[in-house]
């Protein structure tokens, strides 16, 4: 679908879709914050946002709009852009580690790990705050089954990595339709949770998460000049020397421990991460070293605008809105594709 | 004059209630799938995958028929010995038809109605939503298996005490604002729905507007911003966790109560326990009263 020798555009062009993205993302923050089931005016969420941070100095407690604003709608407004950024950084950067146009983040079984986590801890009723302990716990175990299963000697061999996660996944899966069969009247909890939902998400929450997403999408994006090597093949990019087992390793390390923090808190939310770095390449070029930072900065702005719809419309939840508007995409991506 | 209401009410029911003879068989009924179901003779083995359904009978005296009844049926007592046939979701076909049962009572949702009709098995479906069919509901069981007198007794008897309840609560000056979480997602009850009837009658002022419907899932914010000076439901560390609820009247005067293991399965049957689920409940936001 993607030349990836065409890959870099010229700064002239780069720029001024760059700033066009930055506006529609800041666009889509102000939205959000001044949206919802309470309409906020964009002057009263200026206020509110001032005297936020004047009452982090002085200590001082908020009343009225200034809690939703500053305790309910940013936290839950960055948590999108926090998710929304990983999943998509880590998509574009399973794309190319694969050279699979349909990997994405949950491609080795972190999602399914970590839906099940999070089944398990749901279905024995532990408090809601252990529950993205034992999502994010049961991920990276999802992933180190993976990884153990797909090894060959030193080497992680692309089929053998995607076949053991699809079966890891659909094992785990098994065992979570297993539970939620057995726990029925927590059904929708678990439900709610593959679904992706951003409802309760707050400032501790956010800082939780955030060491693992920036250290995640940090070591990612730090291999984009790799990754736009690997491209060429594993014997051209070894030969440019380019480790390539061990730059393969460190993908799926990164992008699982940014996609495990991501499902955390919020659950499963579909398509962004095998959405957006499609579009992004489209506008912007397949050369990773911008494909990756673009690709956070849309993924950011896509998830808070579908969790700004799921709030406001029937839809209800994030992930059903990413999947109807990722789902169709995705198709006419394809059907252009077919049509070149 | 309310007492005096009541009194005629009661001499009328039992007036017709001695005038209702035994159910003439075979008796035609649409039941809650929409499906016309005849019933050749009064059955005698009856199996129950409703837990409401499996009250509602053992109360107007037809236990004795029962061969059968789900996994979650578990009252009264009697029930609970009778061989289970698997949940709402994961029937165990083979087991229901084993016990050659001549009525299975199903509800609406799950798919038992079509395989259990290929086996040659009468199934009727009745299943009570709102609160004035749990009461409408009792009626058609009785109906069924020829226990109609006992059905209105019941009924009656269901009214009277919940009447009771609501004499208490009804004037009460303080009704507090409530928030009631059936779900931590989180869903809510809408003030039409029967447990919505409930908490109103219980004596408490439903935050959630009948426009947002009867179970519907709730925007955290809108809570905050309500906020309820009672919240019902969950446990107070879930609700202290949650961004701004510790701005809410219910947090703040530490009326955040979640519902006693027992009363949260009683309040989500609509059977013949609904007037204990409401005191349970009227009791939670007016412990005053029932002193």
């Amino acid at each position: 679908m993607h030349d990836p020798h065409s890959t870099t555009l010229p700064p002239r062009r780069l720029l001024p879709r760059t700033l066009a993205l930055l506006a529609v993302l800041l666009a889509s923050i102000v939205l959000a914050v001044g949206l919802g089931s309470v309409f906020i005016p964009p002057a009263e969420v200026l206020g509110a946002l001032w005297r936020g941070v004047l009452s982090l100095g002085s200590g001082a407690e908020l009343s009225g709009n200034d809690i939703i604003v500053w305790q309910i709608r940013l936290p839950r407004v960055v948590m999108g852009l926090v998710v929304g950024a990983c999943l998509s950084v880590c998509g574009a950067a399973f794309q190319g580690v694969f050279r699979n146009p349909l990997a994405d983040p949950y491609l080795l079984g972190v999602a399914s790990g970590g839906a099940l986590g999070a089944t398990v801890g749901i279905v024995a009723g532990w408090p809601r705050s252990s529950i993205p302990l034992s999502a994010l716990a049961f991920a990276l175990a999802a992933v180190g089954t993976t990884l153990a299963l797909s090894r060959e000697g030193r080497r992680f061999p692309p089929t053998r990595l995607i076949l053991a996660g699809v079966v890891v996944g659909s094992v785990l899966s098994a065992f979570t339709t297993f539970l939620i069969l057995r726990g029925e009247d927590r059904a929708r909890q678990v439900l709610a949770y593959t679904l992706g939902d951003l409802g309760f998400s707050g400032w501790r929450d956010v800082l939780t998460i955030l060491p693992y997403a920036v250290i995640g999408c940090g070591v990612l994006m730090a291999l984009a000049r790799a990754l736009d090597t690997l491209q060429l093949g594993d014997l051209t990019a070894r030969s440019l020397g380019v480790p390539v087992e061990r730059l393969r390793l460190l993908v799926v390390i990164a992008a699982s421990a940014a996609t495990a923090a991501a499902v955390a808190y919020v659950g499963i939310i579909g398509f962004v991460g095998l959405v957006v770095p499609h579009l992004v390449r489209l506008v912007w070029g397949a050369g990773h070293r911008v494909l990756l930072p673009v690709s956070a900065l849309a993924g950011a702005a896509l998830l808070v605008l579908a969790d700004l719809l799921s709030r406001t419309t029937i839809l209800s939840q994030v992930g059903v809105v990413t999947t109807l508007l990722g789902g169709p995409f995705f198709l006419w991506l394809l059907a252009r594709g077919r049509s070149d | 004059m309310k007492t005096v209401l009541i009194k005629t009410t009661l001499t009328a029911a039992l007036a017709l209630s001695a005038s209702a003879a035994a159910t003439t068989y075979p008796l035609t009924i649409t039941d809650d799938l929409g499906r016309k179901v005849t019933l050749k003779a009064e059955p005698k083995r009856i199996i129950s995958v409703l837990p409401s359904s499996s009250e509602t009978l053992c109360a107007i005296g037809a236990c004795d028929k029962l061969v059968g009844v789900d996994d979650y049926s578990d009252y009264p007592q009697q029930v609970t010995k009778l061989p289970k046939v698997g949940g709402l979701y994961n029937p165990n076909i083979e087991a229901i038809v084993a016990l050659k049962p001549d009525l299975v009572l199903i509800s609406q949702y799950g798919k038992l109605a079509e395989p259990l009709a290929q086996a040659g098995i009468t199934v009727m479906a009745v299943n009570p939503e709102t609160y004035d069919e749990v009461f409408s509901k009792t009626l058609v069981l009785g109906r069924l298996v020829n226990r109609e007198a006992q059905a209105k007794a019941l009924v009656l008897k269901m009214r009277q005490d919940i009447a009771r309840i609501e004499i208490l609560t009804k004037n009460v000056v303080k009704k507090p604002t409530a928030y009631y979480e059936i779900d931590p997602t989180p869903y809510s009850i809408g003030p039409n729905s029967f447990m919505g009837v409930l908490l109103t009658k219980a004596g408490a002022r439903n935050i959630i507007p009948a426009s947002m419907g009867d179970f519907p899932k709730v925007d955290p914010e809108f809570i905050v911003k309500a906020n309820p000076q009672l919240i019902l439901g969950v446990d107070a560390k879930t609700v202290a966790a949650r961004p701004g609820w510790n701005t809410t009247a219910a947090v703040k005067t530490s009326r955040v109560l979640d519902l006693p293991a027992g009363l949260g399965t009683i309040l989500s049957r609509p059977g013949p326990r609904l007037p204990e689920a409401l005191r349970g409940l009227a009791k939670l936001v007016h412990p005053g009263l029932f002193k």
